[in-house]
């Protein structure tokens, strides 16, 4: 006993004190009782998760095997619903734009915050304002951004076309054309969700051991070899993460084709996500719906336990 | 910070390097202010100008006459009081049941070494894996008529509030937080005899103010930009949260009402972040080096 | 000490969610008989914003429960009634009213998807129902039970703007009666300069899908034959493309800005600055009250081509959770409000001549015999609008097919509106490749 034990104790020890451990069988009772206040603590969070995320996950793949609609009992029809998805003709459109959007999403997402996030690194002035104003757009609610460009993008008094018409350049349909249509969304994506990644890169960057350049230009290194040899190695594994996070989340690309595009011209703009909304909600086809999440989420999956994996790999070296 | 960068400042005191340096500065100044002010100068003026002007070739930088109609029209029109005050309910409920929810689970993962803990937190880290957007369906069905108790939690603020709880990415920021604590403060206070509950609320709370910062803005900013969800939960117009209500009526409105109605909806965040840019800011460049 | 701690945090988050719980539960009211009434939950009240006609239908309503004391009829505002945005999402969800409005081509998929109550056992509650036409009747008919009764009817016709007709150097008594005069007025109109369009149409959000139909049956096409195969990819079809096309890039009579919907185009025809597009008569009040058009210049023609025209419209049906009370309740409400000519909603004339809200509107004839008598007779008396700017369209109408939209409509119109968007965003867009194509998708969409 240490003098700790002589403290006047916090708390109403004086309206329950406290019992004194009982000689036998205390020691169970007690961890008893230490599960019990543990999981009272957890009983919240566990309610909404059990509820919220893995009674969900394990539906979407019964329902995927099943006729559902909502008020009537369920019939297993095996792989029905799969094949159905798959003859639509929505589906081929629907996967190609999503892995198109991705994947433009990715060059254009990846190399313009790379780059500025380099040349803002270099400057020595306004650094908190550059931040902030790159971060902006982050913070203006998803749906405005949406409906910002499609007003940018309208073909007649859009500021898009205006603004090609003062430089005297051929105009173009923006959103409204078959062929533009995506990458004026992936646009409209980059702009919106860009911030988060130039400041991260960011970080990166500062975290970069000035020795290493220094080194570098001893050995005679310009500009871009310094580039290429001290700041893509250091920063790869930042990169890669960022890679990733941002694929697991424009394929889930939705907001903008839904608002700017409708998902048109001719299905150019239907993404996974909007097809499912679409199964679910204007043909309530849930066993459809439901058979084409659970595809998405084999596909994401695998990239998100690749990140996972990634992470902590590199946690534990680093 | 003045660690050297990519070049050297030897390069940079020479003055063709200086006047490189500066060439570049003013061309990234004019660049972010195009790329990223203009276009909110322009929805703000935009809602300015009369309903010809707005569609004017070529437009006009500068409104010829200010109007305030669009504001006005739009405060009344859209009913934005109302449905501003949706969400900020919606988002203030869902940033308290986090709060409560989630601090207390991840207490107990963190410090009460719960049987099948290592479980239960793989089980809430798996969900990492599950984008939330593609399980929106089978979630949907869920909140529709809960199982064993067969409620609705449609058209109900609730029906925001819950699902945000199983946030795993907030969970696990506040578990890491709280094993990183020291352990000799909390085990005074237990010797000091303070119950579980206490030794959250005055040693491990105070502590933990920054993580709990970031968790709320999180909370908060989720819930406010959220659109495809709450459009599935909120069928009765009454009850839409301000996003849901733009896209809604933006098909059947004057255009500089609406773009009016785009500017205020994008206020509160904005502000938000302006007020607390500093503590974002660095959130986010720190969350990034360290996993 | 210990105990203290848990104890507390058990009954805090005991009574978070039980508290959670008990506000969900009553949050969502159920419509049974609460102090001995039958309530009933409706949608399609007018928004706050339509002031003149949520006064009509709250003043109707208040009147129906006057005289029926036992009933209590609870309204909700939408806009618009039927949104497919969120109408699957209601319906699934079990959050739509108990009685609820439909456009006919719902009709089928909400039985199909066994969300509607049978009405057949309690039609004699509902003292009209005889007295509507039987092609209306039918829509909501299906496998010889009754699940829905319709309310009012539209066909699609032309409407053209008089000023710019006479600015542009035409008739303006003398629309255009088949596509190659809708085609050459509209180069004509298109040539005012100044931002003037031709002809619009649209092309997103199965609107588009939904014109190409009517366009089609104008030429005497068919979307989904008699034998249940798609009838696009056929010289009709062909037609209805090219004629858009070259309206688009040939004489460049349609406007630059493309994928419109119903409000940008009734936007550009309340400004004056369109000269005509495809549409119901419902949409001439809207242009007036809503988009700044006036009532002397709008004038409705019937639909070019002099083959046939769409029909559609709106009815209510009933949610299948309905107890008996609730249906027999519901059908005398619809009875009172809608269906007693010369009254109600729709059909009190006189009161929504004294509130100048329009009447005289030719839409098509909801009922039969000596009810339709009845109804005409005091709408004529109550006019209030330029009838003659619409006689044309009444004329036209006697030699037109009246065709039904088809079965899967927005399925199909989501088709359709990848086609028409092609060819009015695409110069070089391969029609013939694009009907094939939408031919096969058509006939892959699952039967339900």
């Amino acid at each position: 006993m240490t003098k700790t034990a002589e403290r006047r104790p916090i708390a109403d020890a004086a309206v329950h004190p406290v019992p004194a451990p009982p000689p036998a069988g205390g020691r169970r009772r007690r961890r008893l009782l230490d599960q019990a206040c543990a999981y009272a603590f957890l009983l919240g969070g566990l309610v909404c998760f059990a509820l919220f995320s893995w009674y969900p996950a394990i539906r979407a793949v019964v329902i995927a095997f099943q006729k559902y609609t909502p008020g009537s009992k369920p019939q297993w029809v095996g792989t029905a619903n799969f094949t159905r998805v798959l003859h639509d003709p929505e589906f081929g459109a629907a996967w190609r734009n999503t892995l198109t959007f991705t994947l433009l999403a990715l060059l254009v997402g990846f190399a313009v915050p790379f780059l500025l996030a380099l040349v803002l690194n270099e400057l020595r002035h306004a650094k908190a304002f550059f931040r902030v104003v790159v971060y902006l757009p982050v913070m203006i609610p998803p749906v405005v951004s949406a409906l910002l460009w499609k007003w940018f993008y309208d073909p007649g008094a859009g500021l898009a076309n205006e603004t090609l018409r003062f430089l005297h350049l051929p105009t173009s349909n923006w959103s409204n054309g078959t062929d533009t249509a995506l990458i004026s969304l992936v646009i409209v994506a980059t702009w919106a969700n860009m911030g988060g990644t130039v400041l991260i890169y960011l970080a990166a960057l500062q975290s970069i051991p000035g020795e290493l350049y220094e080194a570098a230009e001893l050995d005679g290194a310009n500009l871009l070899q310094r580039v290429r040899h001290v700041t893509v190695p250091q920063t790869r594994f930042v990169i890669l993460m960022l890679m990733l996070l941002q694929i697991i989340a424009t394929m889930q690309v939705f907001t903008e084709p839904f608002v700017i595009t409708g998902g048109g011209p001719e299905s150019a703009t239907v993404t996974v996500l909007y097809l499912i909304y679409k199964y679910a909600f204007l043909y309530n086809d849930f066993g459809g719906a439901c058979a084409l999440s659970v595809m998405l989420l084999v596909l994401l999956g695998a990239f998100s336990a690749l990140y996972l994996r990634l992470t902590r790999t590199e946690g534990d070296t680093a | 910070m003045s660690t050297r960068t990519l070049i050297s400042p030897a390069t940079l005191a020479r003055p063709r390097g200086r006047a490189i340096y500066w060439t570049v500065f003013a061309a990234v100044v004019v660049l972010f202010a195009l790329a990223f002010l203009f276009p909110v100068y322009w929805m703000v003026t935009g809602a300015m100008k009369s309903p010809d002007e707005v569609a004017r070739t070529p437009p006009t930088l500068v409104p010829h006459d200010w109007h305030l109609g669009g504001y006005t029209d739009a405060w009344d029109l859209m009913q934005l009081p109302q449905h501003l005050g949706n969400t900020l309910v919606q988002a203030a409920g869902a940033w308290a049941f986090q709060l409560v929810f989630c601090t207390a689970a991840a207490y107990a993962l963190s410090r009460l070494r719960p049987a099948f803990g290592k479980v239960i937190l793989g089980g809430i880290l798996a969900t990492l894996m599950v984008p939330a957007q593609a399980m929106v369906v089978p979630k949907y069905l869920t909140v529709a008529d809960l199982p064993l108790i067969h409620t609705s939690l449609l058209n109900d603020p609730l029906g925001i509030w819950l699902p945000a709880v199983a946030n795993a990415f907030n969970l696990y920021l506040l578990k890491r937080f709280f094993d990183q604590l020291p352990r000799e403060v909390m085990e005074a206070a237990e010797i000091d005899g303070a119950g579980r509950l206490r030794t959250l609320w005055s040693v491990v709370l105070p502590m933990s103010r920054p993580v709990l910062g970031v968790v709320s803005i999180f909370a908060l900013v989720a819930v406010w930009q959220d659109f495809l969800w709450p459009l599935m939960v909120f069928s009765d117009t009454d009850k839409q949260p301000i996003s849901v209500t733009l896209v809604q009526l933006s098909q059947n409105i004057q255009l500089t009402v609406l773009i009016a109605a785009m500017v205020i909806a994008s206020i509160p965040m904005v502000a938000l972040f302006l007020v607390f840019q500093r503590h974002i800011i660095a959130g986010i460049s720190a969350g990034s080096t360290k996993g | 000490m210990r105990h203290t701690g848990f104890r507390r945090t058990f009954v805090a988050i005991g009574v978070c969610s039980s508290l959670a719980l008990a506000a969900s539960a009553c949050g969502s009211g159920d419509g049974d008989t609460a102090s001995g009434k039958t309530r009933i939950t409706v949608n399609c009240e007018p928004p706050k914003s339509a002031k003149v006609d949520r006064r009509f239908f709250d003043d109707d309503t208040a009147a129906f429960e006057k005289q029926n004391p036992d009933i209590d009829v609870v309204a909700h505002d939408a806009f618009p009634c039927q949104d497919p945005k969120t109408f699957g999402a209601k319906l699934a969800g079990g959050q739509m009213e108990d009685v609820f409005y439909t456009y006919f081509t719902d009709a089928r998929h909400v039985v199909d998807i066994n969300q509607a109550a049978d009405l057949t056992p309690y039609l004699k509650e509902l003292k009209s129902y005889d007295t509507i036409q039987k092609q209306l009747r039918d829509i909501y008919t299906v496998d010889g039970k009754v699940y829905g009764i319709p309310r009012t009817g539209y066909s699609m016709g032309l409407i053209y703007n008089r000023k710019l007709f006479q600015k542009a150097g035409l008739d303006p008594d003398k629309p255009p009666a088949t596509w190659e005069e809708v085609r050459a007025d509209a180069k004509k109109i298109a040539a005012l300069g100044d931002g003037t369009v031709g002809y619009a149409d649209y092309s997103a959000q199965n609107q588009g899908g939904w014109h190409f139909t009517a366009e089609l049956y104008s030429q005497g096409g068919d979307v989904v034959g008699a034998d249940g195969k798609a009838g696009v990819d056929t010289p009709e079809g062909h037609a209805v493309l090219q004629n858009l096309h070259d309206m688009r890039w040939t004489d460049d009579s349609m406007g630059s800005k493309q994928l419109l919907i119903i409000n940008d185009v009734q936007q550009m025809m309340g400004s004056g600055k369109l000269g005509m597009y495809l549409s119901a008569p419902d949409n001439i009040p809207i242009l007036v009250k809503e988009k700044g058009g006036d009532y002397k210049d709008l004038a409705l023609a019937p639909m070019p081509g002099g083959k046939g025209t769409l029909i559609g419209g709106d009815g209510y049906m009933f949610n299948k959770r309905d107890t008996p009370a609730q249906i027999r309740a519901g059908l005398k409400w619809l009875d009172h409000m809608f269906l007693t000519p010369g009254k109600g909603f729709l059909g009190d004339y006189a009161r929504a001549k004294k509130n100048d809200a329009p009447v005289g509107l030719p839409e098509p004839r909801l009922f039969t015999g000596a009810a339709d008598a009845k109804d005409q007779q005091v709408k004529k008396a109550n006019a209030n609008v330029p009838v003659k700017n619409y006689q044309a369209f009444l004329d036209g109408n006697q030699q037109l097919q009246m065709k039904i939209e088809p079965p899967d409509a927005q399925q199909i119109y989501s088709v359709l509106d990848s086609v028409v968007s092609a060819v009015l965003t695409k110069k070089d867009a391969d029609i013939d490749q694009l009907l094939k194509e939408a031919s096969a998708k058509i006939d892959s969409i699952p039967r339900s």
